[in-house]
Order: structure tokens, then C-alpha cells, then sequence
């Protein structure tokens, strides 16, 4: 597949993952924990290769998060060495823990906070995947408290701001 | 195992009988003309330091620091960082422990990215190639393997954390293992550091970063210890033991260093950091539990570990279906002989831990960052079994 088309897919999946996250900021007791432990204003940004697709997010004390400029330098980045290799992890081909034991992405900032971040994404993968991919991709894959229906129902209409 | 590895080791090893004697030769054709020392106060007192510093003959020193505590922090890294541009060094020779090294590979990083904090070089992997700062690690203990790995961990001591770093900018150009670094370490810490070195080995041998090359340096690093650390430990002179389990140390972190490790270090570290349990103690409790935790998943592998835990004849006679239990059985009659000989803690509540202490030490555990690559899933609730199971009620 050529690198835009990658690109474009995975600019896609990445609007469903920060639409995803504000949805089980609401739903998931797990997940609003998680961002709960972030401090305020931290700024998290996953960039999907070199020129791909980036999504560039805050923690918002009211939303859980809320999006921020793309050039903005983020406290935490994680930073996909290609476009191609963010499409295996976001095409649901490959984990977050598997694409970390690949060097698929390196990590600026924090460790320490990211795999808080890294727990709320597997959550997110849980509900966004059907089962036999989110089998494959996790190695336990959590209890849903919501259905995925709901879940991608609410992210629709979630605004993308 | 995964479809794609990486595996770095290019520090070069000179290991064996006067190994520090040949310090001066490797500094100077690393270009170093003025080094920093980097050590600590025991080792000074004990003469240890004194045999590398004899060794360096017309080299001229920097500057000797020897304020080093137990627990590298981001403050001493910074402030050696200070000391080391006040000085006019232009190289780094550390002689030492596990904290000795991390805070030497920190200070390295720090001089190399031209930066003053060591907070703004967080990151796993992120840190592009800096200026070239020769650099020799010399291990006092035979445990860390930090003169082996691209990881340094250093305590943020505000937030009671011991933080990681993951850069190969932190790896020494030249590692020396030279017998008379560890001649003189009590039994009690040979027992724990060598625990420390089989831990390193056998995680890197069943997380999920593993591969062929890293599971080469981790198996004969297993088999290493299990035919030196007792003899190391009841015959503390015998030099061809401690450079036996020296070697053992090098290949277990050059293991690590690529394939990482899993849960049994994510809780050390968080143990270390809330609770302030000595490294190799806590790997040598929770080593045997981890283990039986990533049984699930792992038992193939540990499996084929029983040939290097317990011998040839011990794994032919084992059936294959009770090769990975008989292999933890293994781990913890080497503990419990270590226990016997040197009163090495196999509880938490041997070492002192208050089980009030266990909920925070399972939120540290869950983000380090050893939690990620772990073959079986980390939750709050393992580790929190885990740990109880641990403390030995």
C-alpha cells in the first residue's frame, strides 16, 4: 500500500482513539483512574511515523482529554520509526507491547507516565478491535464495561475538539 | 518471540587476571587526557579504588569523586556533571557498583548532550548520537551488568522513584573485569548480586523481547552462575570463581540490555524506590514468585532452563511436562542455600518491608517500564499477590 493511502488510515484510526478516549474517560472506570493520575495539563502526543499522522492531546481536568497543536512540543511523545509501523500497531496487526519489543517506536519524556498511557490505549483496544484481534494483540484482553456498540455509538458523536 | 530484533552490544570487554592494569592503555586510546573518577567512599577505604588509580601511572586525573551513594539520584548525576565541566575532564572512569555505574552513564549522557539536567533526557531509545566522551566502567560487584546495558536506572528522590533510561549513548566504550574488583566482597553481597545476575538471565530469557543472540549471553550466563556463585560465596578468594561470576554479570546485562526484563524487576525497582530494599535482595525474593506468576505462559522456556539451572543429567531425568516447575524448584534451593550460608532475606518481612507499603509499590511497579514487555499481563492484583505471597507469612 502506498504511504499516503497508510498515512490517511492511520490518521482515521487515530480520530477514533482520541474520540474513543474522551468516550471511556465516561465509561470506564479503569480508564478515568488511569487519567486521573496524570497531572493536569500533561501533554501527549503519538506520532505515526516521519510526516505521518499525528495526534496531539492534553490531559483536560473536565474532558479527561482535549486536543492541542499538533507542532506543540508534548511532554510525552511517542514517536513510530515509520508509517508503516504505525499501521501494523493501528490496523490492529500488532500490540503496543509487542510494536515496544519490535523498536517499532522510541519514546521521548517519561517511562514512568507513559505506560499509564499505554494501559488506557489496550483498554481502548479492547473495545475499538473485535474479539479475535484483541485476542491476538493483548496479552490478556480486559473485561469490557460497556459494549463496543455503545462505545463506538457515543464515539460518533463525540465532538473531535 | 518477535518477527523483528535489534541487539547492540558494542562495549568492548577486557576481562580476565590485571584486566585494570590495561586501563590507562584503553583510556588513552579512547583519546581520554584527563579523567574523571567516579567511585565511592567503601572502596576507597577498602584500597579497591587504589588499584585502578595505581594503574592509570602518567595519566593525569581530573578530578576523583567518591560521594556516590547507594542509590544513584538525578541531583548527584547533575552535580557531577557540574564538577565535571569546573574541572576540565574530558573522560570517565567509574569504578563501582550498579550505582556507580548508572550515575557515571547519566553524568556521560548529560556531558554528551551538552544539557545540565538530567530530567530533559527522559526517554527510551529518543537520544540522538552526542559528543564522544571516553568512557570506562570498571564493576566492583559482579551483579548489575550496568557496564553491559543501554539502561540506567537513577532515583528521583522527590518523587520516590527510581527512574529509567534507556539510551545505547549510555553504554561504556570499554568494560574491564579484572578479579581483585571483587575479591574482597562479603559473602552475603556475592550471594545477592549473584542472584541479581541469574534474575537479569532469566528474565531476558523468557520476556517477550527476547531473541536468539540475547538468549545465547543469558543461558551461559546461567550456567555460569550456577557452577560459581556458591563457590564464590564459600571461597571468597578463589579468583577464578569471582571472574566467572563477573562474566556471568556481563553477559546477563548484555542480554537484558536487548531482550529486557519483566516482572520480578518491575517490582525490585518499585521495592527499591517506596521501600528501600537493597536491588539484589529483592530480585532474590521475587525471582522464585515471578517466576511461578509467568509459568502460565512461559513454561517451555523455562523448560530448557533446567538444563542450565540444574545439569545435563537433572534434565534428561525430568520428564518435559515438569521440566519448568523442577526448573523453579531449582531457583529456590539455590536461594535457600544462600540463606543458609549467608542469612540472605527469602521474605519481604525478612527484609524489613511493611506490608502497609504494598498498594504504593504496586502502582510504581505497574509503570515501570519492565511491566511492558513481561510475557504475562501486569495488573494491580498480581503484583499485590505477588508481593504477599513474598512476604512470607
Amino acid at each position: 500500500m502506498k504511504k499516503e493511502l497508510l498515512s490517511g488510515v492511520n490518521q482515521i484510526v487515530l480520530e477514533a482513539l482520541f474520540r474513543g478516549f474522551r468516550v471511556l474517560y465516561r465509561e470506564d472506570s479503569r480508564v478515568r483512574k488511569e487519567i486521573h493520575q496524570w497531572r493536569d495539563g500533561l501533554t501527549l502526543k503519538l506520532v505515526c511515523g516521519p510526516g505521518g499522522a499525528v495526534l496531539a492531546m492534553r490531559k483536560d481536568p473536565e474532558k479527561g482529554i482535549a486536543r492541542i497543536r499538533r507542532a506543540q512540543r508534548a511532554d510525552i511523545t511517542m514517536r513510530f520509526k515509520s508509517v508503516e509501523g504505525a499501521f501494523r500497531v493501528l490496523s490492529g496487526q500488532i500490540g503496543v507491547a509487542d510494536a515496544y519489543a519490535a523498536h517499532l517506536f522510541f519514546l521521548e519524556g517519561d517511562i514512568y507516565q507513559t505506560m499509564s498511557f499505554v494501559r488506557c490505549v489496550e483498554y481502548l483496544e479492547a473495545y475499538l478491535f473485535p474479539p479475535f484481534m484483541s485476542k491476538r494483540i493483548l496479552k490478556e484482553v480486559p473485561e469490557k464495561q460497556v459494549s463496543s456498540l455503545l462505545v463506538y455509538g457515543k464515539a460518533l458523536l463525540e465532538s473531535g475538539r | 518471540m518477535s518477527t523483528y530484533f535489534e541487539f547492540t552490544n558494542p562495549t568492548k570487554l577486557c576481562s580476565g587476571t590485571g584486566a585494570a592494569d590495561n586501563i590507562a592503555y584503553e583510556l588513552k586510546m579512547l583519546g581520554a587526557r584527563k579523567p574523571m573518577v567516579l567511585s565511592d567512599g567503601v572502596l576507597e577505604k577498602i584500597g579497591t579504588l587504589s588499584i585502578v588509580l595505581n594503574a592509570l601511572g602518567d595519566l593525569p586525573v581530573g578530578r576523583v569523586f567518591t560521594e556516590i551513594p547507594r542509590d544513584s539520584s538525578i541531583d548527584t548525576v547533575n552535580r557531577i556533571a557540574e564538577e565535571y565541566r569546573d574541572y576540565g575532564c574530558d573522560s570517565l572512569l567509574a569504578v563501582g557498583g550498579g550505582s556507580v555505574l548508572d550515575t557515571a552513564k547519566g553524568v556521560r549522557l548529560l556531558i554528551s548532550q551538552k544539557a545540565d539536567d538530567l530530567k530533559t533526557l527522559m526517554g527510551c531509545e529518543s537520544i540522538p548520537r552526542g559528543a564522544h566522551i571516553p568512557f570506562v566502567a570498571v564493576p566492583t560487584t559482579a551483579g548489575t551488568g550496568s557496564e553491559a546495558t543501554a539502561v540506567a536506572v537513577i532515583k528521583d528522590t522527590k518523587a520516590h522513584v527510581k527512574m529509567e533510561y534507556i539510551s545505547t549513548e549510555l553504554m561504556p566504550d570499554v568494560a574491564v573485569l579484572d578479579p581483585r574488583m571483587t575479591m574482597t566482597l562479603p559473602p552475603r553481597i556475592t550471594a545477592s548480586t549473584g542472584m541479581d545476575t541469574l534474575c537479569h538471565a532469566i528474565e531476558a530469557y523468557s520476556c517477550i523481547q527476547k531473541n536468539p543472540v540475547s538468549d545465547a549471553y543469558a543461558l551461559t550466563a546461567i550456567g555460569l552462575v550456577r557452577e560459581n556463585l556458591i563457590k564464590a560465596v564459600r571461597f571468597g578468594g578463589s579468583a577464578k570463581a569471582r571472574l566467572a561470576l563477573a562474566n556471568a554479570s556481563f553477559l546477563a546485562g548484555a542480554s537484558f540490555s536487548n531482550s529486557m526484563v519483566g516482572i520480578v524487576h518491575a517490582i525490585g525497582h518499585a521495592l527499591g524506590g517506596v521501600c528501600g530494599v537493597p536491588h539484589g535482595d529483592a530480585m532474590n525474593i521475587l525471582l522464585p514468585a515471578g517466576m511461578m506468576f509467568n509459568r502460565k505462559v512461559c513454561a517451555d522456556s523455562y523448560g530448557k532452563l533446567l538444563f542450565y539451572l540444574a545439569g545435563e543429567e537433572v534434565y534428561e531425568k525430568t520428564p518435559s511436562r515438569k521440566r519448568a516447575d523442577r526448573a523453579i524448584a531449582e531457583v529456590l534451593r539455590l536461594r535457600s542455600r544462600l540463606h543458609t550460608l549467608t542469612g540472605l532475606p527469602q521474605t519481604l518481612k525478612e527484609a524489613g518491608v511493611d506490608p502497609a507499603a504494598f498498594p504504593e509499590v504496586a502502582k510504581t511497579a505497574l509503570n515501570d517500564g519492565a511491566s511492558i514487555v513481561n510475557p504475562r499481563q501486569v495488573t494491580r492484583e498480581a503484583v499485590i499477590r505477588i508481593l504477599e505471597v513474598c512476604y512470607g507469612d
